[in-house]
């Protein structure tokens, strides 16, 4: 039987959905994390632990564990595993992308830079530090621009300026939270989840930032498969609200996108385009597109699948997931992709709109049973610190539907969000940021005012 | 009744595994998973399950059977001679499982007893260095319930742990246990030792 190498980070959303793929496709498993499972012990044949920051050692054991335990393929589930992955799969020979490709796909400024050589439209871009003088920087930016990290997913850290004084306030704001994720406190984390982030975080770029040109127009996802250097998109998906900042926190997405068919032809091409210029060859990509203007503006491509639990809303052939699907692929040499299923549907990913401490969960049963939804997954846990972006890094949950058109898909996430309601206490502690953006929330009575505001606002 | 009469729906639940809902009983009350085609030896209707090429599991419950296939068979292809072996085994009068399939089974009470053991002397005291525990709930048949607290309930990594660490333990120790369910109600973990982050 097959072996598949899972690379699984500790904070992935993704284990279940990986885990419950491989064991429905019946292969061997191995899943390697950065921290020892209590349990590896009793199961060293499935259970590994390797140091995603150092891929060369990482590939090295595993060599040395395939020796006893071939390996088949290696499937990178996340972001932050992908560099690894790659020089696992070389060191072990195995069909994949190029450690040098994966890197570019991680690192937003080569990434730009690729794109910028092949011609690939993207957002005109500066390269810039948090040594320099901030003042002398914001004299030099067209507004409006977006400052951004290099290595920060989800739009953790982006944060877009209109004036010089937002500029100064954003990369002030963007200092803090990469002091944050690449400084002490989170190796100083005695929990699981501070060891586990002090475990793949790199410092490398950690006082430099991009400072991009800000794209209107709609933005688009687009999660396609990649076979000997040949893009399939697997699908496109709407974002229907609209980013426009200060923050780009991502809501719903829903497929098949609404655009006509030529707009979709140019945004897979404008995909392929970016992911050849990457020189991505193999597995998963999702790629974030602007709808400009002038055409579709690449804003990036990761060699990895969509996150959070957002592929639950695909499906694919008889009922295959993506995360079989992509399994199948990195086992399988000719298999062949299977279309998506043609239903609509669509996820929200529920935003965190205050920092606090969530207490309470209210009208998750209402919000189950609005006619089109399939579930409402919470995924934060009661007890926990929200902490908004751009500082955040997490979302409350997900609500996923299914109806006959993309605006009834639509329709049934709206509907099924404004029935749940979020009891957070205030934060003790606020900076000053956090009063800039949102006030001060001093009660639960607080919350449902705000969340009320919001609604109408 | 006629073979033709029978009616028999399959559910896709991913693409590796399809539930057949037929509109009878087939082993009524009860239910038996086979891991493997020699388990199913002198079990009929697994047997001529078990003869279609592609076929790697088969769980028979009341009137459902829920089968996983290999990667390489494709369900139109199967799911045809999965229907024909059906129904040509409900023309039959014998048994869905037989009872010497039961034979090579512990008891329930055997099965919880040695389960325990394993989650007493090797599971706890490991997962308690993450504040976790394991509870056996309860065990019918050969089914075993279990549910993950303390650090455990909630974790991001609950399904490695449970599929990688805790199933393997319990199959390595006790011969004959089916599915292991994991009845923990995860979203209300207050302390998972292991957040899901967005990267």
């Amino acid at each position: 039987m097959p072996r598949v190498l899972l690379l699984l980070p500790t904070t992935t959303y993704r284990t279940e959905a990986f885990v419950g793929a491989a064991s429905r496709l019946g292969v061997d498993v191995t899943v390697a994390s950065e921290q020892p499972n209590t349990l590896a012990r009793l199961n060293p044949a499935g259970l590994l632990t390797l140091d995603f920051k150092d891929p060369k050692i990482a590939a090295q054991r595993v060599v040395e564990f395939s020796t006893s335990h071939r390996i088949d393929a290696v499937v990178s589930v996340d972001s932050q595993v992908v560099v690894v992955g790659a020089a696992i799969s070389v060191a072990l020979g195995l069909r994949h992308n190029s450690v040098e490709s994966v890197t570019a796909a991680q690192d937003k400024h080569r990434m730009r830079q690729r794109f910028k050589q092949a011609g690939v439209p993207s957002p005109q871009f500066t390269l810039c530090s948090l040594d320099q003088d901030r003042t002398t920087l914001a004299g030099r930016v067209d507004f409006p621009c977006v400052v951004k990290p290099l290595s920060l997913a989800a739009s953790q850290g982006v944060i877009r300026a209109d004036d010089r004084g937002q500029f100064i306030r954003a990369v002030n704001r963007l200092e803090a939270i990469l002091k944050r994720e690449h400084g002490t406190s989170a190796a100083s984390d005695t929990s699981g989840e501070g060891r586990a982030q002090s475990q793949v975080r790199s410092p490398a770029s950690s006082r430099q930032f991009l400072v991009e040109q800000f794209v209107g127009g709609p933005e688009v996802a687009l999660e396609g498969m990649l076979t000997r250097g040949e893009l399939h998109m697997l699908a496109l998906f709407d974002k229907p609200d609209p980013l426009h900042g200060p923050f780009f926190e991502e809501t719903i997405y829903v497929t098949p996108s609404r655009r006509v068919a030529e707009m979709q032809e140019e945004i897979a091409q404008c995909a392929a385009q970016a992911a050849r210029a990457l020189g991505l060859t193999e597995g998963p990509i999702h790629a974030e597109l602007r709808l400009a203007k002038d055409g579709p503006s690449v804003i990036e491509v990761n060699a990895r699948s969509i996150g959070g639990l957002c592929s639950r809303v695909l499906r694919f052939g008889t009922g295959m997931s993506l995360e079989e699907l992509i399994i199948r692929h990195a086992l399988e040499e000719d298999f062949e992709l299977p279309e998506r299923q043609t239903q609509a549907a669509g996820v929200m990913m529920i935003p965190t709109a205050r920092a606090g401490r969530l207490i309470e969960i209210r009208g998750l049963d209402e919000a189950k049973v609005v006619n089109g939804i399939e579930d409402v997954t919470i995924s934060a846990h009661l007890g926990q610190r929200l902490v908004p972006l751009p500082e955040g890094s997490r979302y409350l949950g997900f609500i996923f539907a299914r109806a006959e058109s993309p605006e009834a898909v639509e329709g049934a996430l709206r509907a099924s969000h404004a029935k749940l309601e979020f009891v957070i206490e205030a934060s003790v502690s606020r900076t000053r940021e956090d009063d800039r953006t949102s006030p001060a929330i001093k009660s639960v009575e607080d919350v449902r005012c705000a969340k009320a505001a919001d609604k109408t606002s | 009744m006629s073979q033709t009469e029978i009616s028999i729906t399959g559910e896709p639940i991913s693409d590796a595994m399809c539930r057949f809902t037929v509109d009878r009983p087939v082993y009524p009350d009860k239910s038996f998973a086979f891991l493997s085609k020699e388990a199913a030896e002198g079990s009929p209707l697994a047997k001529r399950l078990f003869k279609i090429d592609g076929i790697t599991r088969v769980l028979i419950s009341h009137e459902q059977i829920t089968i996983n296939k290999s990667a390489q068979a494709d369900w139109p292809v199967i799911g045809k001679s999965i229907g024909a072996a059906i129904r040509a085994h409900l023309a039959t009068d014998d048994p869905a499982v037989s009872d010497a399939a039961w034979e090579n089974v512990p008891s329930s009470e055997e099965i919880r007893e040695r389960v325990q053991q394993v989650l007493d002397t090797d599971i706890n005291p490991s997962v308690a260095a993450h504040g976790g525990v394991i509870r056996l709930i309860d065990v019918k048949e050969n089914q075993v319930f279990i549910q993950m607290g303390g650090g455990c309930q909630g974790c991001g990594q609950a399904d490695v742990t449970l599929k990688f660490g805790i199933e393997n333990a319990i199959r390595a120790a006790v011969t004959g246990v089916g599915d292991i369910l994991d009845v923990t109600d995860h979203a209300s973990g207050r302390n998972p030792y292991y957040a899901p982050a967005k990267k």
